[in-house]
């Protein structure tokens, strides 16, 4: 394949006619696969052998495309089309090129060897010679001083035998023939006024010279020979009027004609009486059709519904073969040369740009030019076997030659793929669905409902694969939304963010209670939805806090007080405590959280602490007696120092904490997830001792850092003092609650922030606390925890956020019984002496929720209208209004 | 073909639009989808569609080729338009709604270069402001951004509280990532930023969630993700770091509601979930594919759990 390929290569280099080429391939060979150099190399092998054959470089495009059957499917193909049309146009030096017309154009026609272009319109009437920078002007018909209604044209066609002759359909209803092989300046040679109307379409026969057809307002057809001086034969539509006339290519005698009434008729033009066939195409006024180059009998309309139709009249009924929807009124209809599938059209108001359509791809243009400034009225292909030319004039007196190199793709601008983030975490994603698309039998079927199918996945499965098959095809998408794992599946935090994000909302506890039980609380909340980490923050913020709050004085019973506020126990003796500790651990050793000690550990003296390690030890499916036993010698004497003086280090631990998190998670989350024996293991619950025994002791410990923690283990460090003020501990705790900002889990910094309260609200600059606040409380109404944002709201700390409590919450009652306006009270009527919030169904003045009927203004206990509401449709009151209690 | 799905504020329901002119809005409860709403009106592809914040109900823009950007209301179960808007000269490519601070505001990026801002004003009408040539050839996305700017959270001082400003980002056919901001009712570039070497695809802001710095994702035709953080108060200098370079078009860019994961989706009919580690590095913590070809039973019966 590469000898080949060399070889071809070298027969390359010494063709130099076309130096071009050789810039040509080095980029797109390299990095290719021996497959695609060998057939690029063949088919420019091809190209330049046919293009030397044929002496034209216009006739490859479409040997091409008959060979390669449908160049669209195959990307490379493709790519090498583009290329084609590169060097073609590099060679040929054509442009996209314009000129200045003295008139609005109302239709164009091409020459046959596309080397002139005639521009007719209300004012204009023009001969161009296409030269290869500009158009030239060559003949100015409308000569003469007295400028007649007959030139006056609404559309012009070349012969496409005779290169000199011209007809042109006047408003006026005449029909004029032009010879330019005239000497004279008036070129004009025949003149037919037979129509009474507009004529809107004058067509030539193609393969006879003499054969003139034109569709006029007035709703009749007619032939002219132009050896005689007026009409051969009249066809009379008995529609209305026609808009366009087309001879068929693929039928000596028969044309087609386009009604304003929607209708498509087919004649013959032996048969002048009636026509031969007759549909209707279109909703409103057909105005375009034309019949495809090749042989097919196919017709393309263009109608005022904005719909392009592809009409298969071989068959015995018309059958619509394709339909192309565009954006505005359809007025004229050409098939693009060489391309099978193509068309242009362009509209007859609203949009200026020209579309190529691919009909089997019906809602996105091929391609578009978008030169014009004005609605576009004639367009015409320059030749017939070049599908990279096409003239166009419009309304903004302007003739265009576009290239199609310079046209616009939007299909290269849609966007084949849709993502979106769901608010739960979930992930909606809808591709391009099938590269099967390739066999054409597929694709586009006419009146294909391409609706995308539409299904759920839980877990990264792949979906079934059966369904898109029915749907497959280029133009069909699969939407998927794809959901986080599920909440066992642990492999990732990540994966089931929302969820806890919504448990921990709903079932953190932020007020009402004493400070430290909040912070175990929402501790084993975070610790059962796996949130190690924010566990371990709330213990951190109990032993700061808590202890630092509890007393300077190191008495532990009052100390005790606060730790235990929920069970008035708690100030008993020591060994009731312990005794209470580990029954408590083994009566909740069933539960697998390790964080269950953390409540146990609601001991104030010593041997409490200790009974209850041992009973924390044993939940910790038991590494060994050894172990336990150093553990509790540990505690025992870490719990021996009750008094801890301020050590130098203080400051250092101060920023260890701030990064100690990571670190700690690490560590922590092993922890619970490996329930085998070893030596991490061993850290791991003596770390987690190490933090139960000043949790214990209500030592205000703060080593909490891992480092801090091990050295625990083996040495009796000694820690903090409750003499230590909080203050000291602010940077840190703001630290901690920037780190969760940044990380994004503003959840965790409100949460603290509120549970903390003053204690660390001084710190944060209230603008950031704020946006905290709001960040979070849009969270929470994301997820429609109302209930939570309110509370929120309620408990912040930031006077702006409390005020979000206080808007719009103002009512006005009036009395329900003689409906004047309360006042101040709100519950007794000035006028009436009456309770204006009695209940209707049991008489008692209603203290709490009370509901109403907006209509009647009955109402009562939320409960009682419920129950009766439920029962009948009237309200409780007899008043025979119909309540709605939704 | 489905150009753009969205799911409202709630996640309840997800609207998408189509080649097929068609908007439909399905309703998603318990992992099953009906199809609750198909909105007609469009002449032409629909490209993109957007939510509004629910405070204004539901309320949906899309926007397509026919150069038309619709506003639908849903009133008592029904769908209408609200607003039309037809001021662009070529196709619509990317619609975005502000912050609901703003009110109801809307930004459209259209293939003629420019970008509308519609503003709903109290009386229900709307009115557009237009920025001409933002973009040459074309702008292909728009993203606002939050309406805190993080720039001027940290370092402002306790100070009067400022409104805040008008931001949105927009990605083009220049190759170029803007940043207009808000003056005096009158838009202006604040920022022009180059780093792609082809079209921009998509940009998205990041939500601002507690960040401490402006985020924006942006993709392009070229195949690259860059992510843009400005840490600079004024909003004036953002540095770009390279996310990834896939092998193809990368066409989307979203960000979760915390704005910490980041969900990219390619040429290749994949999508991939991005986190950035705590040494500012990103990694791909999820790769989703669609799993081309492969078989397997019906959804119904996945194993539950």
């Amino acid at each position: 394949m590469h000898s080949k390929g060399s070889m071809i290569f070298s027969w390359w280099i010494d063709f130099d006619v076309h130096r071009h080429a050789k810039l040509l391939c080095f980029p797109i060979v390299s990095g290719r696969s021996p497959a695609f150099i060998f057939s690029y190399f063949f088919f420019i092998y091809l190209y330049f052998s046919l293009q030397m054959l044929s002496n034209s470089s216009v006739i490859f495009p479409g040997v091409l495309e008959s060979m390669s059957v449908d160049l669209q499917n195959f990307s490379f193909l493709r790519h090498l089309e583009d290329m084609a049309a590169r060097v073609v146009q590099t060679f040929s030096g054509w442009r996209t090129m314009s000129c200045e017309l003295d008139g609005a154009a109302s239709a164009v026609a091409v020459s046959r060897d596309g080397s002139q272009v005639v521009v007719a319109g209300r004012n204009i009437l023009k001969v161009f010679a296409i030269e290869e920078e500009a158009f030239v002007e060559k003949v100015n018909l409308r000569v003469g001083r007295r400028t007649s209604v007959n030139y006056s044209c609404s559309d012009v066609a070349w012969h496409q035998l005779d290169d000199n002759l011209l007809a042109t359909a006047a408003t006026n209803g005449a029909v004029v023939t032009w010879n330019l092989s005239r000497s004279s300046r008036n070129k004009q040679e025949l003149l037919f006024a037979e129509h009474k109307r507009t004529v809107n379409k004058v067509c030539f026969h193609q393969a006879e010279l003499h054969t003139l057809l034109s569709g006029s307002q007035d709703g009749s057809m007619k032939c002219f020979d132009l050896r005689r001086k007026d009409s051969v034969c009249t066809f009379n539509g008995q529609s209305e009027s026609v808009r366009d006339v087309q001879f068929s290519p693929r039928d000596y005698f028969a044309f087609a004609a386009s009604f304003e009434n929607g209708n498509v008729q087919l004649w013959d033009l032996r048969r002048s009486d009636r026509c031969e066939r007759m549909f209707t195409a279109h909703n409103g006024p057909v105005f375009s059709c034309d019949w495809h180059p090749e042989d097919r009998g196919w017709l393309a309309t263009g109608g005022r519904d904005k719909m392009v139709k592809v009409w298969d009249m071989a068959s015995a009924r018309p059958r619509e073969l394709f339909c192309v929807q565009t954006i505005a009124s359809v007025a004229r209809v050409k098939w693009r040369p060489e391309r099978r599938y193509h068309l242009a059209t362009c509209s007859m108001m609203v949009d200026h740009t020209i579309n190529v359509w691919d009909v089997r791809r019906p809602f996105i243009p091929f391609a578009a030019f978008e030169e014009h400034r004005d609605v576009t009225t004639g367009i015409a292909w320059r030749l017939p076997h070049d599908p990279h030319l096409l003239l166009s004039g419009a309304k903004d007196c302007t003739l265009f030659q576009h290239i199609f190199k310079d046209a616009k793709r939007p299909a290269d601008r849609a966007n084949p793929e849709a993502l979106c983030f769901g608010p739960r975490g979930d992930v909606a994603f809808a591709a391009k669905e099938g590269l099967s698309a390739n066999d054409p039998a597929r694709r586009a079927l006419p009146g294909d409902r391409r609706n995308p199918f539409f299904f759920i996945r839980k877990a990264p499965e792949p979906y079934d694969a059966s369904l898109t098959q029915q749907h497959s095809g280029s133009v069909c998408s699969v939407l998927n939304v794809f959901q986080r794992c599920d909440a066992k599946e642990k492999l990732n935090p990540l994966e089931n963010e929302s969820e806890s994000f919504v448990e921990l909302a709903q079932r953190y506890c932020l007020a009402g209670r004493p400070f430290a039980e909040l912070c175990d609380h929402n501790a084993r909340i975070a610790m059962e939805l796996c949130r190690h980490q924010v566990a371990q923050t709330w213990l951190i913020l109990k032993l700061l806090y808590a202890g630092g709050d509890a007393s300077p004085s190191p008495a532990l019973l009052p100390n005790g007080g606060i730790f235990c506020g929920k069970d008035g126990s708690s100030g008993l003796g020591g060994d009731g405590m312990s005794e209470r500790g580990k029954s408590e651990g083994h009566g909740d050793g069933g539960l697998e959280e390790p964080n269950e000690e953390t409540e146990g550990s609601d001991v104030e003296n010593l041997t409490a602490s200790v009974g209850l390690y041992a009973a924390a030890a044993g939940l910790y499916s038991g590494n060994g007696e050894e172990e336990r036993l150093e553990l509790l010698d540990q505690d025992t004497t870490t719990s021996d120092f009750p008094e801890f003086s301020l050590p130098p280090e203080a400051f250092a631990l101060r920023h260890e904490i701030v990064d100690g998190p990571a670190g700690l998670e690490h560590l922590q989350t092993n922890g619970p997830d490996g329930p085998g024996s070893g030596d991490e293991d061993g850290t791991d619950e003596g770390m987690r001792s190490a933090c139960q025994g000043k949790v214990g002791g209500s030592t205000a410990g703060l080593g909490i850092t891992a480092a801090e923690s091990v050295s625990l283990i083996s040495v009796s460090q000694p820690l903090f003092g409750q003499t230590l003020p909080p203050e000291v501990f602010a940077p840190a705790v703001i630290a901690m609650l920037e780190f969760y900002a940044e990380r994004g889990d503003v959840q965790s910094t409100v949460s603290t922030l509120i549970v903390l309260g003053e204690k660390a609200s001084g710190g944060v600059d209230t603008l950031v606390q704020e946006h905290w606040y709001l960040s979070y409380l849009e969270l929470l109404q994301r997820f429609r925890l109302w209930d939570v944002a309110t509370q929120v709201i309620r408990l912040s700390t930031c006077a702006a956020i409390s005020a979000l409590n206080h808007d719009s919450t103002s009512l006005n009652l009036n009395c329900s019984s003689c409906r004047r306006a309360l006042g101040a009270k709100g519950w007794l009527c000035d006028r009436c002496r009456r309770c204006a919030s009695v209940c209707a169904v049991c008489h008692h003045a209603v203290k709490g929720l009370f509901v109403w009927c907006q209509g009647c203004s009955h109402g009562g206990h939320l409960k009682h209208m419920h129950d009766w509401l439920s029962a009948s449709p009237h309200c409780p009151t007899g008043c025979g209004h119909l309540c709605e209690y939704t | 073909m489905i150009h753009d799905a969205q799911m409202d504020y709630y996640g309840t329901r997800l609207a998408t639009c189509s080649s097929d002119r068609s908007v439909k809005i399905f309703d998603i409860k318990n992992g099953s989808q009906i199809l609750a709403a198909d909105l007609r009106g469009h002449e032409g592809p629909v490209w993109q569609v957007a939510w509004a914040h629910p405070m204004f109900g539901n309320v949906l823009a899309s926007c397509s080729y026919d150069r038309k950007v619709i506003i639908w209301k849903e009133e008592g179960g029904t769908w209408d338009r609200l607003y039309e808007y037809d001021g662009h000269d070529s196709s619509v490519n990317s619609v975005s709604w502000a912050s609901h601070e703003f009110g109801l505001l809307l930004a459209c990026g259209s293939s003629d270069g420019s970008i509308s801002v519609l503003s709903c004003l109290g009386d229900g009408t709307w009115e557009p402001h237009k920025i001409s040539n933002a973009h040459t050839i074309g702008c292909n996305a728009v993203s606002w951004a939050p309406a805190v700017i993080p720039g001027t959270l940290m370092d402002a001082p306790s100070g009067p509280k400022s409104t805040p400003v008008k931001r949105f980002v927009s990605g083009g056919c220049d190759n170029l990532i803007k940043i207009w901001r808000e003056e005096d009712g009158q838009w202006a570039e604040e920022k022009k930023m180059e780093a792609h070497s082809d079209w921009v695809r998509d940009v998205a802001w990041a939500p601002s969630i507690g960040l401490p710095s402006g985020t924006i994702a942006s993709c392009s035709q070229d195949g690259r993700v860059f992510i843009w953080t400005c840490d600079d108060p004024a909003g004036g200098s953002w540095t770009p770091k390279l996310l990834h370079k896939f092998g193809d078009v990368v066409w989307h860019v979203s960000w979760s509601i915390t704005g910490n994961i980041l969900a990219v989706s390619g040429g290749d009919n994949k999508v991939s979930l991005w986190k950035e580690s705590t040494d500012g590095q990103w990694k791909c913590v999820s790769d989703v594919n669609k799993g081309q070809g492969i078989s397997s039973g019906p959804d119904e019966t996945r194993p539950e759990q």
